[in-house]
């Protein structure tokens, strides 16, 4: 699916790869666990890299770097940098 | 600041004074709370030293740790543990209890006097988070950086004033690993601290008076601030339902009225759920750019993406992670080697002095067979325990534990659960009660239960015990290439816990525990040098732990037994034995005389109460190649595994005719069978005995446990249920299917 403005989910994003958080969707408490981990709006994030077999993936937002599956990943939406 | 410490009278000290109690009666609560990863645990350990104890919050069995901390006034306080958390918004039970103790929410653990908050300083933005949260619930805070040293290393700069006066609370750089900084931590703590004023949310108007409205309705705890009992609206708001702590609280007809609030909200303001994340995460960058300042770019992001590009390689990562795995359980035989050895010769001599000493009888019975060859079977294990947890508190506090449910995420997932699951199944190797424990940290039911179910399959470190004892006896020490042929088995055990635990979660993931995959986030810490200090004092709580046990279960079970295999006695048919042994003797015929002995004291076993409830067992158990010693061994090992070795030794040390403290290994292999006079005990004898105890539910504790961490009796009833039988098929299949091969 292209996005008109160009943006892609979390897990599109090339690992290695920065882009900046534009909106989440999903089940409501998803969301909010997400937002409190730092995942807002306005918020540049990385795909630093995927796990060996290729879920979850590692990556790196306000210094942190958290694991989380793809599954997950594909509910932000991402502007890349 | 000043670093004067003063002590306050005590009625300016107490902020809530209980009914009933003095002022001066009631010890101040000083709770450490952060975020997982913050070095809090470290701080703890570094403030209390030795003065602390693990119990459990009711009701739910999260790890509640308390320790004493005396100030620099001389005045002591108790200092709470509380467990690490992202959010005062739960997602998983410990969070939940984090969240009622600071909100005055929990009946048995009052809203603590002082909160010490523990960032991690080369991470402030994001603890940040919590900490605003924190704040603004009212109670006073301090707020504690940690890790300033690798911070400053770092190039982050922190200005602590700045940060101060942003918060509203004291701020103190600390490095809890290295002891920097906490004589100034201890000062603040004696303070009278002020709560803060500050105030980060922005809600919008239309929230900010449901909100209010909500919150006049709520019963008044005097410890809450106006804010504080905002956000306690917030939490009704935000809950579907499940939540007990707060169903208690809030009266039954404001949450009637929740229902159409949080309708009337989604209507007009779809993201007010959201909004209040949102306005933390703008005020944190407002303190950022006020208080810190960066120079130089960070070596240590560098370096941790160098370690990482091996350890979560395709390749490399799991094939690290798999070496890394055998050499724990190769070293954990290896190196606890020399020490057990030593332990086991003062146990003999131990043994031999005290039965020489001792007029033979029933008092030299007890202590000797009873009470030393029991407590002694038991304790020199210790080693192993020591060694075990000492690799698994480094892989917990290096890092390398969080990159491990990385790699194993995907394939945990293919029986449906995450890589959260694998740290208390990895646990479990050490007990599965601490490992069920720690199941909590699942947020999602389903998951946790299926956890929990599959946790007692991995060989925990009373097995350890019973697999030493046997391998040690019947496995030949074989080198095949840089491993040996004992070491090979024991990896086996363990190899079978976990091929079992994973057949039954995808069956219980398929039937009774069905649904769908939850949300799961870890944080992959930066790579860290363990605090020897804390990774040591886990390893003396671990070991404290089972010697507690040791010395009271075992010791309690030891002495039952030796009672139960040494009575009711042979009565009229002894007093014969007595005779026929009396006239071998006069004639001359040691040979005679010894085998009568044996043959008495066998006589003896095979008549006491414990061999009559082992016979009685037999007949089900002689298909597995077990006879009823082993019978008696499996009924007295449900009061913990390792109790099996001490049986073993009371009920071989009663049938055996006193010639001194031989080895148990020894006596195993000596053995006959009564009826055929060939050894009673094969290698394949041996190795169904450890399928047995691998997979049969045996432990006491663990159903226990699972009961609380269940609240039913559905789940720890159907456990004994599913792995007993599972036990008997595999050693059924093990012994039979050895014997048609030509096996023993």
């Amino acid at each position: 699916m292209i996005d008109p403005n160009g943006w892609v989910t979390l897990d599109e994003l090339t690992p290695g790869g920065d882009g900046v958080v534009r909106g989440l969707d999903g089940a409501a408490g998803i969301v909010r666990r997400l937002m409190d981990l730092g995942l807002v709006p306005g918020t540049v994030v990385r795909h630093v890299r995927c796990a060996p077999l290729g879920d979850p993936l590692e990556i790196l937002v306000r210094g942190t770097h958290l694991s989380i599956r793809r599954s997950e990943a594909g509910k932000v939406h991402v502007e890349p940098l | 600041m000043s670093n004067h410490s003063e002590v306050a009278s005590p009625d300016v000290r107490v902020i809530h004074p209980l009914p009933g109690t003095s002022d001066e009666a009631r010890r101040q609560q000083v709770a450490i709370l952060g975020n997982p990863n913050s070095g809090k645990s470290t701080l703890f350990n570094r403030l209390t030293g030795l003065r602390q104890k693990v119990g459990n919050y009711s009701g739910v069995t999260v790890e509640k740790k308390v320790g004493q901390c005396t100030l620099p006034s001389g005045r002591r306080v108790d200092l709470l543990d509380l467990p690490g958390t992202y959010s005062l918004h739960p997602g998983s039970p410990d969070e939940m209890i984090v969240r009622d103790v600071l909100f005055g929410l929990n009946p048995e653990t009052p809203s603590p006097d002082l909160i010490v908050f523990v960032v991690d300083a080369t991470q402030l933005d994001r603890h940040l988070f919590l900490a605003m949260q924190l704040i603004e619930v009212g109670r006073p805070v301090v707020l504690a950086l940690n890790m300033c040293d690798a911070a400053e290393a770092e190039g982050i700069h922190i200005d602590e004033m700045a940060l101060e006066q942003s918060l509203g609370v004291p701020v103190v750089s600390i490095s809890a690993a290295k002891g920097v900084g906490i004589g100034t931590l201890r000062r603040l703590m004696d303070r009278d601290v002020e709560p803060s004023n500050a105030r980060f949310r922005q809600r919008q108007p239309a929230v900010e008076r449901v909100l209010q409205s909500v919150s006049a309705r709520l019963p008044r705890r005097n410890l809450l601030s106006d804010s504080g009992r905002l956000d306690l609206a917030f939490a009704l708001m935000l809950d579907d339902g499940e939540d007990d702590a707060l169903a208690r609280y809030a009266p039954l007809d404001v949450q009637d009225d929740l229902r159409i609030l949080r309708a009337r909200l989604d209507d007009i303001l779809p993201q007010w759920r959201t909004d209040d994340a949102t306005s933390i995460y703008e005020a944190i960058e407002g303190v950022m750019t006020h208080a810190v300042s960066r120079t130089g770019v960070s070596r240590a992001d560098q370096r941790r993406d160098r370690i990482d590009r091996i350890l979560t390689h395709r390749v490399w990562g799991p094939m690290f992670f798999v070496v890394l795995m055998g050499a724990i359980f190769q070293s954990v035989f290896e190196w606890a080697a020399p020490a057990m050895d030593l332990i086991d010769r003062g146990i003999s001599s131990l043994g031999e002095f005290v039965g020489s000493h001792m007029p033979p009888g029933p008092l030299e019975s007890l202590i000797v067979d009873g009470i030393i060859a029991g407590v002694g079977a038991t304790i020199i294990f210790v080693p192993q325990i020591a060694v075990l947890f000492l690799l698994m508190s480094i892989m917990e506090a290096t890092g390398y534990m969080a990159r491990a449910a990385f790699i194993m995420d995907r394939i945990m997932g293919r029986v449906g659960l995450s890589g959260r699951a694998f740290i208390p199944l990895l646990s479990s190797f050490a007990c599965a009660i601490p490992g069920i424990m720690a199941a909590r940290t699942i947020d999602n039911r389903r998951d946790r239960i299926t956890t929990i179910m599959i946790a007692p399959f991995m060989s925990c470190s009373a097995r350890l015990p019973v697999y030493a004892l046997l391998i040690g006896a019947f496995v030949p020490k074989t080198r095949i290439g840089i491993l040996t042929l004992p070491g090979i088995t024991l990896f086996s055990m363990y190899f079978l816990g976990i091929a079992a635990a994973i057949l039954v979660a995808w069956a219980l993931k398929r039937t009774a525990l069905r649904g769908g995959r939850p949300l799961y986030v870890m944080e992959l810490p930066p790579y860290r040098m363990p605090s020897w200090r804390s990774v040591l004092i886990t390893v003396r709580d671990r070991c404290l732990l089972f010697l507690r046990k040791a010395g009271t279960v075992i010791l309690a079970v030891s002495i039952v037994l030796w009672f139960l295999a040494s009575h009711p006695g042979l009565g009229a048919e002894g007093v014969r034995f007595e005779k026929r042994i009396e006239t071998a003797e006069r004639a001359g015929n040691e040979t005679r005389a010894a085998a009568l002995r044996s043959e008495m004291a066998g006589a003896k076993l095979r008549n006491s109460f414990a061999g009559r409830s082992g016979r009685l067992l037999e007949p089900l158990i002689e298909p597995l190649g077990f006879d009823w010693k082993i019978g008696i061994s499996l009924i007295t090992s449900f009061a913990a595994r390792e109790v099996m070795v001490s049986t073993m030794a009371t009920v071989f040390n009663l049938d055996d005719s006193g010639e001194g403290f031989l080895s148990l290994r020894e006596k195993l292999r000596e053995a006959k069978d009564p009826k055929t006079g060939e050894a009673a005990y094969t290698p394949l004898t041996a190795v169904s005995l450890m399928v047995f105890f691998v997979l049969a539910c045996q432990c006491m504790s663990t159903v226990a446990i699972v009961r609380r961490e269940t609240n039913t009796w559905r789940w720890p009833i159907a456990m004994i249920l599913m792995m007993n039988s599972l036990a008997w098929i595999a050693s059924f299949a093990v012994f039979q299917g050895g014997r048609l091969l030509g096996l023993g």
